[in-house]
């Protein structure tokens, strides 16, 4: 007996080694193992296929029964003896028990998978010689992807938070605008460098959406070098005023048409040197001076307006900081934020340059209007500082309010213009008096 | 042919040569019971980061000195009908029910009523998980049993066990029962 079961068991293990078993297992296994992956769960479909599976290994084994001439009594014997229980042996039948082992069946295609991709990878070399980059290593291109997938993330998020910032630039900027102030100009003589110094380090600052602010810092630099001299007027960024860069230009001439011609009757005169500029201490709310700077006197009848301006100025304000969603002080803000409101305030500017260079063409026929526009700007540009109760604010609107200022004093050939004019009509009119009356005396 | 097929079985599960006893468990309810949950917690495994099951999940457990292969198959509706095809050879349904999710209390028990026609679970032991005691608005288990109508169920064993299965709360308590019920039996 025991002969006997020993003989049917070589028989078995030499069918399980004959091509007659091992080619159809193995072709069922290479076409159904695809689905195999290493993923905890399992797929509905491998129950069907571990099916297929046993319907085959019993199909096989029956054919063989029968072909050899063995029962299952005498199968279960020779399989259940001490030698089948070898390790060489286990090898052989792992096949046939699959069929009553999920887990295990599994496992044997997840690895037939992983062959078949290997054999892949393979015949892949030896046709082209080396593999493609994208197959070299699988970690490094899974983390090359996430990296990947991380900065588009970024990416995304960063201009999401642009546009949104942008949006509320853009608000905050139309209050602004109905107060007449927006961004204060540009001085040339401003050492850049010193603004870029302060500029990094304030980039670097931690902030909750840092990440996203880093990653977009360095292409934010090309135009930072413009934002500083907005900077460069005081320690805090051209407060109230806000940034963003890529306003319709329509919009920005509007503005630009409003904030040139205003100016601060109280504080503002300006009338320190343009020398002088440069050395501004930070903290002063020193005004910068235009190069030919002059102030009209105020007209008299602005006061009325400027005390309604106040109070809706304040509300304008409030208003566009809580869009902003910003309540702290400027001093506070991000980074990120201050640099935008910076980019803001240079774009601003340079459209503002632009109108000035055309606007001086077209200076002449246009005096009387602009003096119009002055007089409602600058009831409007007064009121900002009361506007902000909180002190951080008022300083930088002060600023703002200089900032303001500028641009009316950067046109200064024109109020002189006018002023002169006043002054020789005057004086005309005067000579004509006096001429009249002699002629009427006569 | 069949008569075949069937001595083959045996023949491949002799072959297995367990020396330990094996107890086949299908784990079964609607989506959102928290089967997976239930598993991995047996399983001791995290039990936070679990997603609804589109396939299925297998854990071996040991437990008194017995094997438990525990099927856990996803409930969703879609996939309700591939149930029937891991109740072969099954020792015992464990079946868990969201105690908290009082709209589905009919369509639940109407599931458990199909699979317990099933031909391959005839007399096979049943245990209810009433899960999600831990929510306020959680049903006790008593009540449940009512409404399933399971003082009716006569041809099998059955309990009703009250647990979290994310706290783990009284799911050792049905491992008891299993242990108590079906392992001593089946030795």
């Amino acid at each position: 007996m025991a002969e006997d079961s020993e003989w049917v068991l070589e028989s078995i293990a030499g069918y399980l080694g004959s091509p007659e078993w091992v080619i159809p297992v193995t072709d069922f296994m290479e076409n159904k193992c695809t689905v195999f992956d290493d993923e905890d769960e399992n797929k509905l479909t491998y129950t069907e296929i571990h099916q297929q599976y046993k319907e085959l290994v019993e199909q096989l084994l029956e054919n063989y029964m029968q072909e050899v001439g063995i029962n299952e009594q005498q199968f279960l014997e020779a399989c259940s003896s001490p030698f089948a229980k070898s390790k060489a042996l286990q090898t052989v039948f792992q096949p046939v028990l699959a069929t009553d082992d999920f887990q295990m069946f599994r496992s044997l295609m997840v690895q037939k998978n992983v062959e078949l991709q290997l054999q892949a990878l393979r015949v892949i070399k030896e046709r082209n010689g080396a593999l493609p980059d994208c197959l070299t290593d699988g970690a490094d291109m899974m983390s090359e992807l996430e990296q990947q997938e991380m900065r588009i993330l970024q990416e995304v998020l960063r201009r999401s938070k642009e546009e949104y910032d942008q949006e509320l630039a853009r608000r905050m900027l139309l209050s602004e605008e109905m107060m007449g102030s927006t961004s204060s100009s540009s001085s040339d003589q401003v050492p850049l460098d010193r603004m870029e110094k302060r500029h990094s380090p304030s980039a670097q600052q931690t902030d909750d959406r840092s990440k996203v602010q880093q990653a977009e810092a360095p292409s934010d630099r090309g135009r930072s070098s413009a934002v500083a001299r907005t900077q460069s007027q005081g320690p805090a960024v051209s407060g109230g005023a806000s940034t963003m860069s890529g306003t319709p230009g329509k919009e920005v001439k509007k503005e630009a048409n409003a904030c040139r011609t205003s100016e601060t009757p109280g504080k503002s005169q300006t009338k320190s040197s343009p020398s002088s500029t440069s050395k501004v201490p930070p903290d002063l709310p020193t005004v910068r001076t235009p190069v030919k700077g002059k102030e009209l006197p105020q007209p008299p009848g602005d006061k009325a307006k400027e005390n309604s301006g106040n109070q809706a100025a304040k509300a304008w304000l409030e208003e566009a900081r809580k869009e902003a969603g910003i309540s702290r002080p400027f001093a506070e803000l991000s980074a990120a934020q201050q640099e935008q409101l910076q980019q803001r305030a240079q774009y601003l500017r340079q459209q503002r340059d632009k109108l000035q260079a055309l606007k001086k063409e077209q200076q002449r026929p246009k005096t009387a209007a602009t003096e119009e526009l002055q007089e409602a700007a600058t009831s409007a540009a007064t009121s900002l500082p009361e506007a902000i109760p909180r002190r951080d604010i008022s300083r930088n609107t002060v600023q703002d309010e200089r900032g303001s200022v500028l641009p009316a004093a950067s046109s200064p050939q024109k109020k002189e213009l006018s002023t002169e004019e006043r002054k020789k009509m005057e004086k005309r009119k005067h000579l004509a008096e006096k001429l009249k009356e002699e002629v009427i005396k006569k | 042919m069949g008569e075949v097929q069937k001595g083959l079985f045996s023949v491949i599960q002799k072959l297995k040569g367990t020396t330990e006893q094996e107890l086949r468990i299908v784990l079964l309810g609607l989506d959102n019971a928290g089967k997976t949950t239930l598993l991995k917690k047996l399983a001791s495994e995290d039990v936070n980061t679990i997603t609804p099951t589109q396939g299925f999940n297998i854990k071996s457990v040991a437990s008194h000195g017995m094997k438990l292969n525990v099927w856990d198959i996803g409930g969703q509706r879609k996939i309700r009908p591939f149930w029937k095809k891991y109740l072969e050879n099954t020792d015992l349904l464990i079946y868990v029910i969201d105690s908290a999710d009082k709209k589905r209390f009919e369509e639940t028990g109407l599931e458990l009523s199909e699979l317990t026609d099933e031909e391959n679970l005839k007399g096979v032991p049943l245990l209810i998980f009433a899960n999600k005691q831990d929510l306020a608005t959680a049903s006790p288990a008593s009540e449940i049993a009512e409404g399933l109508n399971l003082h009716t169920y006569r041809d099998r064993q059955w309990q009703i066990q009250a647990c979290s299965a994310l706290s783990g709360e009284g799911v050792q308590d049905g491992m008891n029962w299993i242990s108590n019920n079906i392992v001593n039996k089946k030795k």
